[in-house]
């Protein structure tokens, strides 16, 4: 009896808690709601990366004024790849903020396809930014069906960087070189001259999406295959331009022009950017205006002195002539369709984009404001590393993206990843890309 | 009702609030994976909002995925090495060595329990700065006062590295389980072994050791199943890498289903890893005939 006593009281003893629980929990409910209709609405902001939040931080005092919100910022993990992935859970699961970045322009198409981004065209086109976006941000911007679902509020330039002081030093041209033949010569002389590596692809597993947008996608606009999206959405990833890309790849690695080791570690940025390039023991990478603030420039760990001087750039060469700058999305912000306050975070999205906000965004991270007037800007204007850049934006080249790309990205992963391994060759690199593509997106993805 | 139907279901009623936290915490998400392995399930892209059944695909493209294997291999490596090997020798020989009356007796007691007592993330950012840095590492210095060159330790010899961190965490574990086991062996049996001369190798060999036998075995089946459950260590350590070396079982899952964004594949693994991990432990408890 005794035992069955003390089951009745356990029971009874969790009911009465379960009960208690669930009255103290409508009473709190009812009353949030109560004070959360009469307060001020707030507003949650996803964002990673300390510079990045310092940033934010600058801009919100304005804007929780200017619209009277409350804005909250939610720190995320810095690295980008564990950044999408928290957020894409909590997307999926349907709790994300209400008001996002997307790292890269490969990553929203999918984003997208899977209804987590509230559609703002109406919105974008009667703002009155809009007509200060470069063409190019209103391009990368607008989706295949038309529609705006993310708006890039930044842009990545980006190109070669190299030791402009140490080439020198070592009696190696410092001119732009016309081809991959021609790049590839250079790296070779770089090692046979220094004994040090002459130039770094982003490559493999560990770099996640980098691989693909600050490595592979730099080299397409010169190659056979300029574009990897064919006019109907389908890739075009059998194509040579792509072969020939990888083979680039290969010849660097299996020739040791570029650092292995370091690329197939975690974190494998840490070593070739922050490290060995300012040590000089790598002397020329695929990089963006951000080394120059945040990689080798004022805001850097390692800093490269003089760095505008001693580091110079290339534009990024054509397979058989012809040089390109690329341009792609960054900060593209966007809303959360499931948000409670759809129409209010879409104005906190625009002020977002403001100059304003855009050059602290430049200031701390390095990139370029994707409008026009931040040219005007006084503290723009002060970044004298980038107010160049700003001004050649429209000479830029962009890749297209459509629904799948976050695959080809993690494909491209894999494909570099199996080259940085020695496992394969150009073609199989290619036949790993199409093999995952297909895997996932099915075979008729892929002509 | 009769007094034994009546306590039968008293007891089955105590049982309810255990059976109700199971179900929601393991059952429930166990049934969904196995759902979801037959489907294409994804975090982004068209599938993460129009999921699809694709039924056996997933597991046909595993069985020729290359990562797939060369995870499974890593696994049993890292199980075997560490668990099966290292912890248990060395919890073994600590319970054995503890067990005599020693000075400072706690203090190599607590000694032994601390990593254990740190958290895995905290433990793993420190034997980062003991094997990583090249020429600064600890371990480097160390070795170098006998003329060994500097290394990466965790790009040199990444899955040894795994192998001793993992031992060392899990040392205090091993050696409080024996030293229950060696508690239970009853004192006369080694008076009477000694009285008949046995040496102490004969008496750790013939008496020691079958009598440990059940504790050494429910050590490996819980042991086994935790080790290939890992995942905070080798993720701050490694990440799996480099170039997959160290991609354990759980940081492939991890891969496929938050990094890759294939929750269906991801699946589909999880569902093959908890069939080993089932076939793992039927042949300790069944093949070695011992009851646990």
């Amino acid at each position: 009896m005794t035992v069955l006593r003390a089951g009745v009281g356990l029971i009874a003893c969790a009911a009465a808690a379960a009960v208690l629980i669930s009255c103290s929990g409508s009473g709190t409910g009812s009353r949030a709601g109560a004070d959360s209709a009469a307060s001020t609405p707030t507003i949650r902001i996803a964002e990673h990366r300390q510079p990045r939040i310092d940033a934010l931080n600058k801009a919100i005092p304005k804007i929780e004024k200017q619209l009277g919100v409350v804005i909250e910022v939610i720190e995320y993990p810095a690295p980008e790849k564990d950044y999408l992935s928290k957020l894409l859970t909590e997307l999926g699961a349907g709790n994300a903020p209400d008001l996002f970045t997307a790292n890269f322009d490969s990553d929203v198409p999918d984003m997208v396809s899977a209804g987590y981004l509230a559609p703002m065209t109406a919105e974008v086109k009667a703002w009155d930014g809009y007509p200060q976006l470069f063409d190019v941000a209103k391009k990368l911007s607008t989706s295949a069906d038309g529609q705006i679902y993310a708006l890039d509020s930044m842009l990545l330039v980006q190109q070669l960087y190299f030791r402009r002081d140490l080439l020198d030093k070592a009696g190696i041209s410092t001119a732009q070189p016309a081809s991959w033949k021609d790049l590839l010569d250079r790296a070779r002389e770089i090692k046979a001259k220094t004994g040090k590596y002459g130039l770094l692809l982003p490559a493999g597993i560990s770099w996640g999406p980098g691989a693909f947008n600050e490595g592979f996608i730099l080299f397409a606009p010169g190659s056979k295959t300029p574009q990897i999206v064919n006019r109907d959405g389908t890739l075009n990833l059998n194509g040579q331009g792509v072969r020939d890309i990888f083979r680039l790849y290969k010849s660097l690695i299996d020739e040791e022009l570029m650092p292995v080791n370091p690329l197939l570690g975690p974190e494998p940025w840490v070593i070739p950017k922050y490290v060995m390039f300012p040590a000089g023991d790598l002397m020329a990478t695929t990089c963006g205006t951000w080394c120059y603030i945040y990689d080798w420039g004022k805001d850097s760990k390692n800093p490269v002195p003089d760095v505008t001087k001693n580091v110079g750039t290339w534009a990024v060469p054509g397979m058989d002539g012809g040089l390109s700058v690329s341009i792609s999305g960054s900060n593209i912000w966007a809303v959360n369709a499931k948000s409670a306050h759809v129409d209010l975070t879409k104005k906190v999205l625009l002020a977002l984009c403001s100059v304003e906000a855009t050059v602290a965004y430049a200031g701390l991270v390095g990139n370029i404001p994707a409008r026009r007037d931040a040219a005007d800007n006084k503290d723009f204007q002060a970044l004298t590393e980038l107010v160049p850049v700003l001004r050649d934006v429209d000479k830029g080249t962009f890749e297209r993206s459509t629904p799948g790309f976050s695959v080809v990205s993690e494909g491209v992963a894999r494909a570099t990843e199996a080259l940085l391994r020695k496992q394969t060759d150009a073609a199989g690199a290619q036949a790993i890309l199409v093999k995952y593509v297909k895997d996932l997106l099915g075979d008729n993805a892929v002509k | 009702m009769t007094y034994e139907t009546r306590m039968a279901w008293q007891n089955r009623l105590l049982l309810v609030p255990a059976l109700v936290l199971l179900g929601c915490f393991i059952l429930i998400p166990a049934v969904t994976a196995i759902y979801l392995s037959f489907t294409n399930d994804a975090l982004s892209g068209y599938a993460a909002s129009h999921p699809q059944l694709v039924g056996l695909k997933n597991y046909l493209r595993l069985f020729s995925d290359q990562g797939f294997w060369n995870s499974l291999i890593v696994t049993l490596a890292f199980v075997f090495g560490s668990s099966i090997v290292g912890q248990f020798v060395f919890g073994l020989a600590a319970a054995l060595a503890l067990r005599r009356p020693i000075a400072l007796r706690p203090l190599f007691n607590a000694a032994i329990l601390l990593p254990n007592a740190v958290p895995e993330v905290v433990a793993g950012f420190i034997w980062i700065s003991m094997l990583a840095g090249g020429r600064y590492s600890t371990l480097s210095r160390i070795v170098g006062l006998i003329g060994v060159a500097p290394q990466n330790w965790l790009e040199s010899a990444p899955l040894l590295m795994i192998i001793v961190v993992n031992t060392w965490r899990g040392i205090a574990f091993a050696m409080i389980l024996m030293t229950s086991g060696l508690s239970a062996v009853p004192a006369e049996v080694y008076e009477a072994a000694r009285m008949d001369g046995a040496t102490a190798r004969q008496i750790f060999w013939h008496i020691t050791l079958p009598l440990l036998r059940p504790t050494i075995f429910l050590y490996m089946l819980v042991s086994t199943a935790g080790t290939i459950a890992i995942f905070g260590l080798i993720y701050t350590l490694t990440r799996g890498g480099p170039g997959g070396a160290t991609e354990i079982i759980g940081i492939y899952i991890y891969n496929q289903s938050f990094v890759a964004y294939q929750l269906g594949y991801g699946s589909a693994v999880a569902v093959i890893m908890l069939a080993v991990s089932v076939a793992l432990g039927a042949v300790y408890v069944r093949v070695l005939k011992v009851r646990v």
